[in-house]
This record gives C-alpha cells, structure tokens and sequence, in this order.
C-alpha cells in the first residue's frame, strides 16, 4: 500500500508531504526522484523502482504527483489514485498550479486526509468530499465574511455515506432543474502517405451535467448502440438494463461526471485529408501541404491545425501557406494554424527545406498531426434517442450537445 | 508552564534561514495560548498556517511543540485539523511533549460532532508513540461501538496502526475479535472494508506464531465470507472493491459451476470506470479458469476488448500499467490477439515505452495473414524522425523474420533498408541480415549482394561492424573484394577502440584466409602480429590460439575456425518461460509493469523497514539473499548463450555447479540416460535415494501458502538434531544454507530461541512436483518435529529419509 505522497513543483521543489504509514519515507526520495526524472526526459516511465521504493508518478500541469510504496500493488491502484487526487484538488481550486497549491495546503491536507488513511483509498468520489470538505470558493469567502464562521469544515457529516447511492448528495434542492447529456468524440487516426486510411477509431464519452432535486432515476437510450465496441460505465449505471436492452438507467450524481465511455472501431470516412509532398534534389527539399474537406460531416469544422516535426537533418526550412499562419519553433516544431476553411480557397502550404551540407536526399519523413473540432456532430454516428426522467415533481429542462474533436489524428509523409 | 529554554531548541544547521522565523513564531504563539479574546482564532490559524508551511518545506519547526499544543484548546475544527497534522508529524521525535496532546485529543475523542471525533482519533492513532498506547485503548474500544460508521472507520485503521506500535497490546485488548464482529454485522461497507484490510494484515503477521489466527486467516477465504462479499459486491467503494476481488482471488471454488456463478456474478466489473476494478476482475477470471484450458481462452477473448478500451481511455500513464498487462497476455497467447493487431499500431507522440511495448506486441501477434502488414506498419516507423523507435522496428522487423516461415518479403525490406544510407539503419540492419543468414542460408546470395555495396567506414557502430566483419568472412568467396575490405580494417587496427570487433576481425581474416589464400595471406599475417600485440587479453589470446594452430596444422586450424555450420533453427528466448509463468501468477502486481517477477526486485534489503519480524519475532515470508542470487545468474547466463538451446543451458549450469549436490547431478544424469553409475562420485554418507531433487527449484510464497493450505499432511515425524546442528543452529541462516546444498529449499523462517520454525520446499528434478516441509526445531530438546506434504504422496516417505538425512548432516560437516 501507499506509504507517502508527495507534490512536487515544475522546479523539484517539495511542496506537500503526506505520510501515510508509520514508516516515514525520507524526503530524500524526491531529490533521488528529481534526478531520475531529468536523466530520463519524457522517457520516464510512471513506475520506477528506485534503490528504496517503488514509485508511482503522474504530471499534471507541470506539478508531479508522487507517491512511494514498498509493498507489491496493484499498479493501476497506485496510478488511478494519484489522478483521481489530481482530478478532485483541480475540480476543488478550480485549476492546478503551483500557487493554488501552496495557497490552499491546508485543504490539500484535509482532503488527503479523507481520501487515503493508512495507505489505503477510502473515498475518492467528489460529491462526498465536497459536503465533508468545502470548496475554497467566492461564495464560502462570502459567507465566511458574513457570518463570521470561516470553517471550511462542513459542520455535518455527509448523509451520502449512509445511503445506498453513495456518489449522491443526500438531498439536493434547486429551483431550476436542468440536466445536460453531452457527446464528446475524439477521433484517432493514422493516413499513410498515399492516403488510405490505417486505422480509425473512436473514444467517446457521455458526460452529464445533472441538476436536478431529489433523487431522480435517469434513464437514456440509444437509437443505434449496436456500434458501440465496449463500453464503461460510471458506477451508478445499473448493469442488467444495459445488457438487456442496451439503456442506461442510473441514479445521478450531482455536478458534472462521466457516465459512459465507448470505443468505435473500424470507421471508414474521416472529415479531413491532409496531402503531404515531399521532394527532394539536390540538397534541398521542396514541401507542399494540401488540406481540405474529405467528406462532409454536415457542420462547420474549426480549430484547424498542422504540426509537425522538421527532420534534425534540415538546417533551414522557409514555409508560407495562403491561409492561417505558420510558425517555426526552435526546436524544429512547426504549427501551421488554419482556423476553418475558407469557402474559396484550398489552404495549401508550401516552401522549401535546406538539408545539411553533404547529404543530397531526405530519408527521414516527418509525421503530421492534424487538429479539428467538430460542434454538433459525434462522428461515431451514436445517436441519443431519449432520455426519461421519474422521480422529478416539476418537468426538468432536458439539454443535449455533441462534439468530435481530432484525438491522435496523423498523417504520415 | 514555564516557557521552555531556548536552548531546547533541537538544532536544524541544514535550514539556518528559518530560524529566526521559528523563535518569532514561538512568542507570537505563546501570546495567544491564553487569550480568549475574540477573534484569536484567525489569528491562530494564520500563524498555524504559517508553521504548517514552514513543516511543508523542510524546516524544523518542532521546538514550538508546546505553543502547539497550548493554543490548542479551541472549538475551530480547521485549527484541530492544522494541530493534528502538526502533532501526528512531530509527536515521535518529541515523546515527552506528546504526552501532552493526549488530553486533549482523548477530550475530543468525546466530542459530540462525529467528525471531530473520528479526526481525534485518527491523530491519536497517527501518534505511533510506544509509550502511549495504554491511552489508546479506550477509546479506539468505545469507538469501535461508535453510533457513526466514520467514526467506526477511523477507528478499524486505528487499531491496525495500535498493531504495528505495539502487537501484544493489540491482540491483548482482543480488537481483532471485535473487528471480526464488525465485519460480519456492520452495515457501512466502507467499515466492513477496512475491517478487512486491517484483520489481513493482522491475521497474516500473526499466523506464524498463533494457530488461532492462522486459521483466522484461513477462515476469511472460506465460502460463507467470501459469498457474503460477494452478494454485497456493489455496495462496497470502488476501491474496496479491488481489494475485495483480491481476496476472492485466494478462494479456491469447489467445483466449475461455483466457478461460472462467480464469474457471471462479477462479468459488469469489467466496465467499471476504475481501471483498478477491472484489473482485479481480469485477475479473479485468469485464475478461476487456470485449469479449464477452453474456458480460460474464452476469458482471454472477454478481457480483451474491456483492456483496450482502458488502454485508449485514461491518461498516459494509466496505458502504460494497462498496456503492461495487456503485453502480459499478449506474450502468452499471441494467436487470441492477431486480429487485434492494429490496436499496438503507435502514434507518433506516444512516450517512447510505450511504443516499445506496443512494437513487442506487435511482434509476437505476427503470424502468416498480418505479417505482410505489420511490416508495412513497421517500415513506416523506421523512417520516421524519432531515431530510437526507428532502430526499435528494424529490431521488430528482423525478430519477425526470424519467427516466420515466409521471409520473402521481410527480407526484400531489410535490404531497402540498406538502401537508405542512414547510418543507425544500416547498422540495425547488418546486424539483423547476420542473424537472418544464420537462420536462412538460402539468403545469402541476395543479401551479400547488397551488402557487398556498403562502404565499411559507413558503418561505424561496434556491433554492426562486427556483424559486417562476420559477413565478410563468411561469405568471403561470394564477395568480390572481401579481402582488400578486410586488409584495409586491418591496416586501422589501431584506430578499432571495440575489442569486439577486433575479435571478429581476426576470425574473419582466418576464414577468408582458408578460402582464398593467397590473397588473405598478407593481411592474416597483418593481423596475428596485431592482435599479439594488442593490450586486450581476449584478443591476445584469439590471436595466439589461431598462430598455434595455423603453426600447427592448417587443416585442423581450418576444422576449429571454420567447421562447416548449421542453420539455426531457433534462438533461445531471453526470458524463460518459467519467470513468464511467475509473472503472470502476479498479475495486477508492479511484476507486470517491471516484467519480472516480483522475488527478483523485492529483495530484503527493499523490504527491510516493512519486516515486523525484529518486533515479533514471526516469520519473515520471503525469499532469502541466497536465493535470489540464483535466478539472477540464470537470466544472466539466458542473456549470454542465446545460441544455447535450454536443455544445453540446464546441463551446462548443473556441472558447473554440482559440486555439493550429489542427488542432482544424478537427476541430470537419469534425464539424460546416459546411465552413469554413481559409483564416479565421493560416496557421501548414506547414499542418495532413487529420488532426485531439482537444485534450483523455484516456489512463490504465494503459492507455497496455497498449496499448503490444499495439501493434506502425508507425514508427521520426530527426528533428533544432533548436538554440533543445535550449536551451529545459533544463526538460522547456516542451516538455510545446508539445505539448500541438499537441494531443498527455505521459504520462510522465524522463531527465536528454543523454537526455531521453518518452511521447506524442494521439487522433484524431472517434473514439478512439490514437497512441501514445516519443521519446528527445538534446540533444548534436540529434536526436530517435521510435517511433509507432498504433490506426489507416494513419494514423501523417500523425500522424508532424504531430508532427514539432510537434516542429520548439518553441523556434522
């Protein structure tokens, strides 16, 4: 099990210690840690064994989440934990930086504290953190200010606890009930270079945003689950309505989360092609770059982009594009933004790369990611039928979205 | 309270900038303790905040303990949470001092919010102050009936915590009965999860030295409790539920259709959102069907899609884990993945493991109808920018032609790899076209055509040149010009920093020489005189070994050098497929994730602060240094002769090594039929048996437990220890190591003076068939009281005499 945790800062520094077990780890481990990790740049793998521990590691927005054990353990637990800690103090201080952190360690603490005792998760599940620990926000500043009683601590323990749906608040009031289902698709692909598709797939995820009193009972259908490769669920979904009948039926948790993710395999049509051509001669390298609409999804496709990485061979390369800008980073990273595709006008890149001296041909092609966002529209084809609400005195208002946006999107030269 | 001295201060020389901050924060402190003015409390805490950040990045803050303690005293429940944070830090550097916090957090154990009660108790638990623990009793009992289950929660931990202060306390104050009660009848199952947590490590620790809680143990996996986990299954937290499913993972059903009861009743795991869950739920499946060679496949194709969703959904890292399992069985039945062979396809910025992994897998899934794309997908990478993963798929690329029949096309890619004049591709290749050649003779005209095209001072990489010089030398008479190449090497001798290349340099001139004499002459004898005079001993002595041969006779020189070769028809796998084996009994485990298994990285210095054994004198499961040392040297040696088949290996390490074991070079021998009489060895006292043991034999502890707890007892026996084994016994090491002369294992050992207590194991040599041994050896009446249980019943009356013959050799010697 999980002995200690630690927050590290995008400079090594400690920023949170947490032991967990009567065998103190010594801090020295993240000294140990912070070498390891700048030897091995981004080959660094998110379990190490250093010469005393077993370390598990996660970066989020620049801050390292570490955390030692000296037992054999499920890896996954190890992992899974520390993102679920990164997910829960983010959703607290709305975001996750160094002064966030080292504002507000004391509910850091206080959350650790209730997450993980002894080294063993206990409770991870936002909503019940949330009434035991309240959230630094503008309103408990308010309050505090107000009343007088600057506790963050819930005065009450959470009633969830007790009850049989343990991700729901006990009973939530609102005088508007809303809830909103949206599809978010990331498309992942690989194009060859003569353009036929090597793989496509889909990862989607139905994510719910539910305000609603009570304790509603949510049903959604599908009008074609039948594409859906596998799937996984929240843990409020009940299982034997889906195997049944392939519909979601699940008692909410309150706030945003995730009900459902999915895979799509096997697609055919992709939304946009990318024609790469390179030639070379004589010790220079003409590039052109063609993008445009392969087939039409129906909507408008924006948040165009092209990046890719020059060859270490290329001592020069000079682009222009007729659309969008092209910028070259110096570490021969080059992102062409495009935005959205102008009705007139192909966007076409095109200039010429100088090789280093001696060599005559390039041998080593560059890769292209392409970016998009697609609103409205999850490329899938997965449909919501409908969605039933019981439980619920007055009639909620009943939101849906749909967005696909490119995933690992690549186009080989 | 007269204010301490400043000279109690414990001095912090590695953070002198905090000092004068700390003694600042000393007098503001002490100014508060006793005001009751309003409004205290924020200031309180912004000073508590302030030392908290101070402990937060390394500086010494206990000396202001006191202050700490004294401005505790309030309703805040913020400030409790700093104070206890502060105290559960420092309390054990500073016992005295924590005398003082017992008030007022066993004051606070009685709060009437059930959350501060729980915290109090939690930091009271956290204090880990031996001397304490008579004041922790109390109130972990009264919270154990607590009405709140957060209350209950905290304090089930709590007595955990009590355990590893102070064992006797624990087990005298009968918490663990209680826990028992609790885990039956509480309606909170988070309570019910940690009286689980807490009573397994209780019951485990304890098993060495008390029957009771041994069988206690035994008792968790029996059918009424493991049913009733597992009727409760949905209610439990999703971490609870992994452990849950680790413990089911233990309980052996009694027949298939309890099987298929527990599988169907836990099939929704897998689409849990926790990743953790549906590992644990892929472990549970794996092992239930071990023994249903059709149901244990159709597992594989269940698991598999539930993987690689989890795989493609989390963030990088939880892949890498996932695809560390997935590679995992991958290895083991490739065919059940060669459909899915597009999944390990990799992304262009994807971390570079990854990708490893990925083109591992992609590797071992290639079979007739993938090949052709697979290779394609290969070649694509080995053009890529990224040089690493570049020479990672030409490695792919060549592993796969070697596996394959039809290695037309593979070996047309390899040669346009040539051609592309990279120089890490070219080197990769040659190295690849070597290994091909050896495999597949046939090949040679094609390749050494190409090959005869590369300009040797392109190739500036040791091991690719070596494999050039190999392939010059080889195929000296189909290459035009293989001489001059090798006569102007030969020239930049000096130049060659790899004395492996210079090896080759020399066995190349020998072969080119025997070919095509009179134009090899000069430079051979270039050669000898340089290799004679190199600085390096191998070189040295190759070069004079081939002088006196060559001075010798030059056909014989030409029958040593160069005989004429078989192909090679397979090459030795690197990890042998017993440690795959024990990887995979360790799935979901960092095993995986480290591809060993886990006795080859937990070693004891690892695991040192982890052992309770100098507190309780119990027994330390484990593998011993010694052992460990021996399955490294065999993954040391698999890496060495990969041209080695396995058996050549086995007989090569039991000579080398048989010296003390007479019972296993017989068991070689027998297997071998070669029929050798023993007579040849130094007849140690009673001669051996016709039962021969494996000398390496190798046994988890996990698996040793559950055979234990499987087997019957085939044999209870009294044996006498003889006077000299009693005084050599004062370290129960030595005896460790005797036995394991005799070829029968130590897996765990304990017990302190007279009652010393060990668990043995050895294996039959000819098949893996286990015995097992528990032998309580009580040195003040000289006698051994020894329990067998044995796979094989039949033979444990044999095994017995042999390990009482052992047994009876120890300190005689």
């Amino acid at each position: 099990m999980l002995q200690c945790i630690f927050l590290l800062s995008d400079s090594g520094e400690v920023m949170l210690e947490k032991q967990l077990t009567g065998h103190r780890v010594d801090r020295s481990i993240c000294a140990w840690y912070w070498d390891h990790a700048i030897s091995q740049g981004d080959q660094l793998q998110p379990v190490i064994a250093s010469p005393t521990h077993y370390l598990f590691q996660i970066v989020r927005e620049g801050i390292t989440f570490l955390a030692c054990s000296q037992v054999e353990m499920p890896p996954l637990m190890g992992i899974e934990f520390l993102c679920r800690v990164a997910d829960v103090l983010a959703d607290y201080l709305g975001g996750l930086n160094e002064d966030q952190i080292k504002d507000n360690f004391v509910i850091v603490y206080e959350l650790l504290d209730e997450m993980i005792d002894n080294g063993f998760p206990l409770t991870t599940e936002p909503n019940i953190l949330r009434e035991m620990i309240a959230a630094p926000n503008i309103v408990s500043k308010m309050l505090s200010v107000v009343t007088g009683n600057s506790s963050n601590v819930n005065e009450t323990l959470p009633a969830a606890t007790a009850l049989c749906v343990p991700w729901r608040t006990s009973d939530p009031k609102y005088a508007n009930n809303e809830v909103y289902v949206d599809l978010v698709e990331e498309m992942d692909a690989i194009i060859n270079r003569d353009g036929t598709l090597v793989k496509c797939e889909i990862y989607g995820e139905v994510q719910v945003n539910s305000h609603l009193s009570g304790l509603p009972d949510l049903t959604l259908s599908f009008a074609n689950p039948s594409i859906l490769d596998d799937v996984r669920f929240h843990p409020c979904v009940r299982y034997r309505p889906w195997e049944s009948h392939q519909i979601l039926s699940f008692v909410p948790p309150d706030g945003q989360f995730r009900l459902m993710s999915y895979r799509v395999k096997k697609l055919k049509s992709i939304p946009l092609y990318l024609k790469p051509q390179l030639t070379s001669d004589a010790g220079t390298c003409r590039l052109s770059l063609l993008v445009g609409m392969r087939n039409d999804p129906g909507k408008t496709i924006d948040s165009i982009d092209v990046q890719f990485q020059l060859p270490p061979c290329i001592s020069n390369a000079d682009l222009s594009s007729n659309c969008g800008t092209v910028n070259i980073l110096s570490n021969k990273t080059c992102s062409w933004i495009i935005g959205r595709i102008p009705k007139d006008k192909a966007p076409s890149l095109s200039g010429t790369l100088v090789l280093e001296s001696g060599l005559q041909r390039l041998h080593v092609f560059p890769t292209f990611q392409l970016r998009f966002r697609i609103m409205g529209i999850a490329l899938s084809g997965l449909q919501i039928d409908k969605l039933d609400l019981k439980n619920l005195p007055h009639r909620p208002y009943k939101g849906f979205r749909a967005l696909t946006r490119a995933g690992h999107y690549e186009v080989r030269a | 309270m007269a204010p301490p001295a400043q000279s109690q201060r414990s001095p912090s020389p590695s953070q002198p900038s905090g000092k004068g901050e700390v003694s600042d924060l000393k007098s503001q402190l002490r100014q508060l303790a006793g005001s009751r003015a309003p409004g205290v409390d924020d200031s309180k805490r912004d000073l508590f905040k302030k030392v908290i950040s101070y402990m937060t990045v390394g500086i010494d803050v206990s000396s202001v303990f006191g202050e700490m303690v004294m401005c505790s005293a309030t309703s805040d429940i913020v400030l409790k949470k700093m104070c206890y944070l502060y105290v559960g830090n420092y309390a054990k550097v500073n016992p005295d001092l924590a005398l003082l916090t017992i008030n007022f957090l066993q004051r606070d154990c009685k709060d009437e919010d059930p959350m501060i009660r729980g915290l109090a108790l939690r930091s009271l638990c956290s204090l880990r102050v031996a001397n304490l623990v008579e004041y922790l009793v109390g109130p972990l009992g009264s919270s154990l009936k607590d009405s709140n289950s957060y209350v209950r929660m905290v304090a089930v931990i709590g007595v955990l915590k009590l355990y590893h202060i102070s064992a006797a306390t624990c087990i005298d104050a009968d918490f663990p009965a209680m826990l028992k009660h609790l885990l039956l009848n509480d309606p909170d199952t988070q309570v019910i999860a940690n009286c689980l947590a807490t009573l397994q490590e209780i019951w485990t620790l304890e098993a060495s030295i008390s029957e009771e809680a041994s069988r206690e143990r035994e008792a968790l996996i029996s059918k009424p409790i493991i049913y009733y986990f597992l009727n409760r299954m949905k209610e439990f937290s999703e971490w609870a539920q992994s452990l849950v499913l680790e413990l089911v993972a233990k309980y052996v059903p009694s027949d298939s259709n309890e099987i298929f009861d527990i599988m169907n009743l836990l099939e929704d795991r897998l689409q849990h959102a926790n990743g953790a869950v549906v590992l644990a739920t892929i472990k549970l499946f794996l092992q239930l069907t071990l023994s249903m060679t059709d149901v244990h496949q159709q597992v594989y194709e269940r698991i598999k899609a539930p993987l690689l969703t989890l795989v493609s959904s989390g963030s990088p890292e939880q892949s890498f884990a996932v695809l560390s399992h997935l590679h995992l069985l991958v290895m083991r039945a490739p065919i059940l993945f060669s459909s899915d062979y597009k999944h390990f396809y990799c992304q262009y910025n994807e971390p570079f493991y990854v990708k490893k992994l990925k083109l591992e897998m992609l590797t071992a899934v290639a079979n007739e109808s993938n090949t052709y794309e697979i290779v394609t997908e290969l070649c694509e990478y080995a053009a890529n920018v990224d040089i690493p993963m570049a020479r990672e798929s030409i490695r792919a690329v060549g592993k796969i032609a070697l596996q394959q029949y039809d290695v037309n096309a593979i070996v047309d890619r390899l040669l346009q790899f040539l051609e592309m004049e990279k120089d890490y591709v070219t080197a990769e290749t040659l190295v690849l076209v070597k290994d091909l050649l050896r495999k597949y003779p046939q090949w040679s005209q094609d390749c050494i055509a190409v090959v005869g095209n590369i300009s040797s001072n392109n190739v500036q990489e040791p091991k690719a040149k070596a494999a050039l010089i190999w392939m010059l030398g080889e195929y000296s008479q189909d290459m035009h010009d293989a001489p001059y190449i090798l006569e102007s090497l030969i020239e930049n001798w000096e130049d060659e920093h790899s004395s492996e290349v210079r090896l080759h340099l020399l066995t190349a001139v020998m072969k080119c020489f025997f070919k095509r004499p009179p134009e090899t002459q000069k430079a051979l004898g270039d050669a000898l005189a340089a290799g004679l005079a190199d600085f390096h001993q191998d070189v040295h002595d190759r070069a004079l070994l081939y002088y006196r041969l060559l001075q010798y006779n030059v056909t014989v020189a030409e029958r040593v050098v160069n005989p004429p070769k078989q192909a090679v028809s397979v090459f030795a796998d690197t990890q042998s497929s017993e440690i795959k084996d024990r990887i995979f009994d360790e799935f979901n485990s960092l095993s995986v994730v480290y591809q060993k298994p886990s006795y080859m990285f937990t070693d004891k210095e690892h695991r040192g602060p982890f052992e309770f054994s100098d507190e309780l004198g119990n027994l330390s499961i484990g593998v011993d240094a010694a052992d460990t040392v021996v399955p490294a040297q065999q993954v040391d040696a698999n890496d060495k002769d990969l041209l080695l088949s396995t058996s050549e290996k086995e007989d090569g390490r039991a000579l080398s090594s048989n010296g003390h074991m007479p019972a296993a070079s017989l068991a070689i021998d027998d297997l071998l039929g070669l029929g050798l009489s023993v007579t040849a060895a130094p007849a140690p006292a009673p001669s051996p048996p016709s039962l021969s043991l494996n000398p390496k034999a190798v046994l988890d502890p996990g698996t040793f437990q559950q055979k234990w707890r499987q087997l019957p007892i085939s044999l209870t026996q009294e044996f006498s220890v003889s006077p000299q084994g009693i005084a050599a016994l004062i370290s129960p090491q030595a005896l460790l190591r005797h036995m394991q002369g005799d070829s029968v294992h130590c897996i765990a050992s304990g017990g302190q003076s007279p009652n010393f207590k060990f668990f043995f194991f050895a294996q039959k040599a000819e098949e893996s068939s286990n015995f097992l041994v528990e032998c309580i050896i009580n040195t003040s009446t000289a006698k051994a009281h020894v329990k067998i249980k044995a796979d094989d019943q039949s033979m444990s009356q044999t095994f017995s005499t042999l390990f009482q013959s052992a047994l009876s050799k120890f300190g005689v010697q």
